[in-house]
């Protein structure tokens, strides 16, 4: 029972954080037709950026803001240095066929991927380094037994359920949500409706940017900062991205807490080492029976 | 009808021997005027080539991006390291053997993703390429961990040194990884000349257009999958023959690194395969070279070759996707 209620509470914590990975992936899918395997490099820069600010004696809400800020930027930046160019080239001869139209942006997110791991590793050195966390790590008690779940906990799931509220209110109720929604159903008809459509992308990938930073902030403090530790962490996100329906922000965050479950149970019950296997059979699991994921839409792109 | 095609079935055979032949007398010259660093480098490459030949056929000619050739690669090295340290067959027979192994693996994962398009397939293939190395640790009495086996080519037999006299070690990684590489050549340059390759370009630019034309695409996919699977566990079987077969041989990066290999040369010809080898593999040397003349600390100079390359990858895909063999050489290909 003990071992259970751990489980439980390790994988609500660790999902939640999934479910914001998710969900970054998500509002760039939908936002351009793009999975952006370089997100969780982004969000290791900006972490870094915040890990450096606070040892320079900076506070950690300061520090917290503006990697969130620079998560932003750097979305955008890339949106625009890198896969714009990249779209506006339709009509060269690689990019002539759909199936390289898919694969030429993720093969572009893997390079910025791979520039962003190497300066960080020339700026900052490659060995790990600690985060701090802004509550207490000690787990609280519940009858008697130390529990897994700590005040810190209780903040990034609090930190994460606000920002999926947030997230959602800004799609459904202010006119630019509206925009990008339209954008991510049809750039054309948007387009021609006169949505700045190129605005709108950039938009998502600050968007995507800033949630996934958020990420990084939040997971770092319970294991360590280096170029390639949040590697993991995109493809638990993919997963669970794949597994909610990868254009649907509500399954991102019940494919997120799934796949945080899942992997807390597996690392609990059986070996650390299973948790990869674990992962590969959840995502072949749902792409054979569900390759829409749980709560994809009936037009998405046939898989 | 019959007599035209069988002309033409020739006429590509001969040409592919042709490339072959130039390709093995291009390898023995330089091979013979590099010293032993550079000839252990070259044999890299040729190893690297075989693995970057099978992102070129599945990614450059048929449209499926798979971030899991490492994953394959792994598959072929263990099948032949369990068969030189179990059995102890020698190189030249658990080669053949882990090849049949290879393309089971690739029959496997064929038809499980053949259905998966571009950024889902990559997903998955890359979830497979982390989730296959820690096998070793799953099955750790037969696969032995991290600890992995260790193998190596061993040394020439006595016809060898009869006949050539005696190899240095690194010329002897050369001589055992070029025949493989040659027949890969061979394979890949027929199959891209013949009937095959255009089924595969045509599933490729338009699996609608080439079903109409009577291709049996999701057939044809798995074919590939098979096919790219078999070079990749070559190249995966003569890498670990560089010292050792384990879980960190075989990393995530490794596939990236084929697939970097592929886009920077021109990811749909071969010539585009083979320059975009050298490339990855000489690239570390020579921003060494050039590193030198300025002082550096270690830690810029560890990571530059990745930052390089990562750029250069970069800026292959938004300015010049065809890559260095550029497109004019992909007409026919």
């Amino acid at each position: 029972m003990d071992t259970f209620l751990a489980a439980l509470f390790s994988g609500t914590s660790r999902g939640a954080i999934y479910a914001l990975v998710a969900l970054g992936l998500v509002i760039v899918w939908r936002g351009a037709g793009i999975l952006n395997y370089a997100q969780m490099g982004q969000a290791m820069f900006s972490t870094y950026i915040a890990s450096t600010m606070i040892t320079n004696g900076n506070s950690y809400w300061l520090a917290f803001v503006v990697a969130i800020f620079v998560g932003a930027v750097m979305g955008a930046l890339l949106d625009i240095l890198v896969m714009r160019p990249l779209s506006n080239k339709k009509k060269t001869e690689l990019l002539s066929s759909e199936s390289m139209r898919a694969a030429v942006p993720v093969i572009a997110s893997l390079g910025i991927l791979g520039v962003l791991q190497a300066l960080a590793g020339i700026i900052w050195a490659a060995e790990e380094r600690g985060f701090p966390s802004p509550y207490a790590q000690e787990g609280f008690t519940v009858a008697g037994t130390v529990m897994p779940f700590t005040s810190f906990d209780v903040f990034v799931i609090s930190v994460v359920l606000t920002t999926l509220l947030l997230t959602s209110l800004f799609f459904k109720k202010t006119g630019v949500g509206l925009a990008m929604r339209a954008t991510a159903l049809n750039a054309e008809v948007a387009r021609l409706s006169g949505i700045r459509t190129n605005f709108t992308r950039s938009l998502s990938w600050a968007f995507s940017g800033a949630a996934s930073s958020l990420a990084g902030l939040l997971i770092t403090p319970t294991s360590n900062l280096s170029p390639n530790t949040l590697d993991l962490v995109l493809i638990i996100g993919f997963t669970a991205a794949v597994v909610g329906g990868l254009d649907s922000p509500v399954g991102a965050v019940i494919g997120g807490f799934l796949v945080g479950m899942v992997i807390s149970f597996v690392s609990f019950y059986g070996a650390p080492e299973d948790v990869f296997l674990a992962i590969l059979a959840v995502l072949i699991l749902v792409l054979i029976i569900r390759p829409r994921g749980i709560l994809g839409a009936k037009d998405a792109r046939r898989v | 009808m019959p007599a035209v095609s069988k002309v033409k079935n020739h006429s590509i055979a001969r040409k592919s021997l042709r490339r072959t032949i130039f390709f093995v007398a291009l390898i023995l010259l330089a091979g013979s005027t590099f010293e032993p660093y550079n000839q252990a480098q070259l044999a890299l490459v040729l190893i690297l080539f075989i693995g970057v030949l099978s992102v070129t056929l599945l990614t450059g000619i048929s449209g499926q991006l798979s971030l899991g050739q490492g994953a394959l690669m792994a598959v072929g090295g263990y099948c032949m390291a369990l068969l030189m340290t179990n059995l102890s067959y020698s190189l030249w027979v658990a080669i053949p053997l882990a090849l049949v192994g290879s393309a089971l693996a690739g029959l496997l994962l064929g038809v499980s993703a053949a259905r998966l398009t571009g950024p889902y397939l990559a997903g998955t293939t890359l979830v497979i390429a982390l989730a296959i190395p820690t096998l070793a640790n799953r099955f750790m009495s037969v696969l032995k961990g991290d600890e992995g086996l260790p193998v190596d080519v061993g040394y020439p037999p006595v016809w060898f040194t009869n006949l050539f006299g005696e190899p240095s070690y690194e010329q002897w990684q050369l001589y055992v990884a070029l025949p493989f590489a040659a027949i890969a050549l061979f394979f890949a340059s027929n199959i891209l000349l013949s009937r095959t390759g255009r089924m595969w370009r045509a599933i490729r630019d338009n699996e609608t257009a080439a079903a109409l034309s009577g291709v049996n695409f999701s057939r044809q996919k798995i074919i590939v999958f098979v096919i790219s699977a078999t070079f990749a566990g070559l190249s995966g079987a003569l890498y670990g023959l560089r010292g050792l077969v384990g879980p960190s041989v075989y990393p995530v990066s490794l596939s990236l690194l084929l697939l970097t290999a592929a886009i920077l040369g021109g990811i749909r010809s071969i010539f585009g395969a083979f320059i975009g080898t050298v490339i990855v593999v000489f690239l570390p040397d020579w921003i060494d070279a050039v590193l030198h003349q300025f002082e550096l600390s270690e830690q810029v100079s560890n990571f530059m070759p990745a930052l390089v390359s990562s750029l250069l990858l970069i800026l292959t895909v938004v300015i010049n996707p065809a890559g260095v063999a550029g497109t004019h050489l992909h007409k026919h290909k």
